[in-house]
């Protein structure tokens, strides 16, 4: 491999951070859930929001690796992609593959759906996320219980993440957790090299996030009169 | 004598309507959770109201009536054998029968907490309501930290 492949940047720091955010918070989120850690529980579930947030809109103006225009394929192509695995041929393109491609969407769109449930969601002590106050006392009990069977369905498909992942280190000979640590890859010298994007792109994306999960914890008020209105009770007040 | 025949009347009248409720803790169970939302929305409501840059007094009031009702009844409806054992699908732990004094107490807790919300609701202050407020959610962990099994 050392004569036809080079040593590139795959994925960029973002990525990388916000992948191994995911695997420090999820655990974290579902161990403050079991022990009724409800306070950090939606402390730790507004930083995903905002992990999600930036990650999508890296994912529109990030690296090419972190692009969904770069990795969401259709679906013909993610067919023969997956009828083409058992053949032992080199990889042609940079970044997820079109199986992969949907892995991400699919666990970026449940961490989505989920935090979204939560922040809507309430426990039977009078504990509830920041916008509880939107919705009524029955849909709040429905979306709790969709918000853990959204952790479940989660669960399952980070359960199928990791099978890939032991796949194609395995049978494919393709170790893919190095690289999202280390950034780098050995690439063949017929792929193309990913276009990394410029740092400074960090900023606004981190800047629209935190300020979107700001709005959101302060109970998204559309109006002055709501922003100025008195916070949401402070459940630690009574825990 | 006929005071006896009245006691042995009133007894026998007792465990009857005893057996009888006895007989359906599905029924008791589906009550007491019903008496349970109700609580819960009631505090929802109140929680809300409070919120808002205008809280409406009356639908404070409403939902604090409600709340101290459906509080005065927590403990009416854990009879023995509405427990786990029932059956039925309960979350109620075995301990609210074995500590019952700490239970009782727990739920007296609830029915103070709840008077001193309808107190302050009726108050017309929104200041009241909000100082009220945290000692009402404190009574609902503490009860379910001790006697509530987790989902």
């Amino acid at each position: 491999m050392a004569s036809d492949s080079r040593r590139a940047k795959l994925w960029d720091l973002p990525v990388r951070l916000i992948h191994w955010s995911f695997v420090v918070l999820l655990p974290l989120l579902w161990w403050t859930a079991e022990n009724g850690e409800m306070d950090l529980h939606m402390t730790l579930g507004l930083v995903m929001l905002g992990l999600v947030v930036f990650r999508v809109l890296w994912g529109l103006v990030g690296s090419s690796t972190a692009r969904f225009a770069s990795f969401v394929r259709g679906p013909i192509t993610v067919i023969s992609y997956l009828r083409g695995l058992s053949k032992s041929e080199s990889e042609t393109s940079a970044g997820h593959n079109p199986a992969g491609g949907w892995s991400v969407v699919l666990l970026l769109g449940l961490l989505a759906v989920d935090v979204g449930l939560g922040l809507i969601a309430q426990n039977v002590d009078g504990v509830t996320g920041s916008l509880n106050y939107l919705v009524s006392y029955d849909q709040a009990e429905q979306a709790t219980e969709l918000h853990e069977l959204g952790f479940n369905i989660l669960l399952a498909v980070i359960v199928l993440h990791i099978a890939a992942i032991l796949f194609y280190t395995f049978v494919k000979k393709d170790r893919l957790v190095p690289p999202m640590i280390t950034g780098s890859k050995d690439l063949p010298t017929a792929v193309t090299t990913p276009v990394m994007a410029p740092a400074w792109r960090i900023l606004p994306c981190l800047l629209i996030a935190a300020a979107l999960t700001w709005w959101v914890s302060i109970g998204a008020p559309t109006s002055l009169e709501q922003f100025n209105a008195p916070p949401p009770v402070d459940a630690s007040e009574y825990m | 004598m006929n005071r006896k025949i009245t006691a042995i009347a009133a007894l026998t009248l007792g465990l009857a309507s005893a057996a009888v409720y006895a007989a359906k803790p599905a029924d008791i169970i589906a009550a007491r959770q019903a008496n349970f939302k109700v609580i819960g929305k009631s505090f929802k409501g109140i929680m809300d109201e409070m919120r808002k840059p205008a809280p409406d007094m009356a639908m404070i009031k409403a939902s604090a009536n409600a709340l101290a009702g459906g509080s005065s009844k927590v403990s009416g409806y854990f009879p023995k054998g509405s427990g786990p054992e029932a059956g039925a699908k309960t979350h109620a732990l075995p301990a609210i029968w074995a500590k019952n004094a700490d239970f009782k107490k727990s739920a007296a807790n609830l029915v103070a907490a709840s008077k001193k919300m309808q107190l302050a609701a009726n108050s017309n202050n929104i200041d009241t309501v909000k100082a009220a407020f945290p000692a009402l959610g404190g009574t609902c962990k503490g009860c379910h930290d001790q006697f509530k099994a987790k989902d």
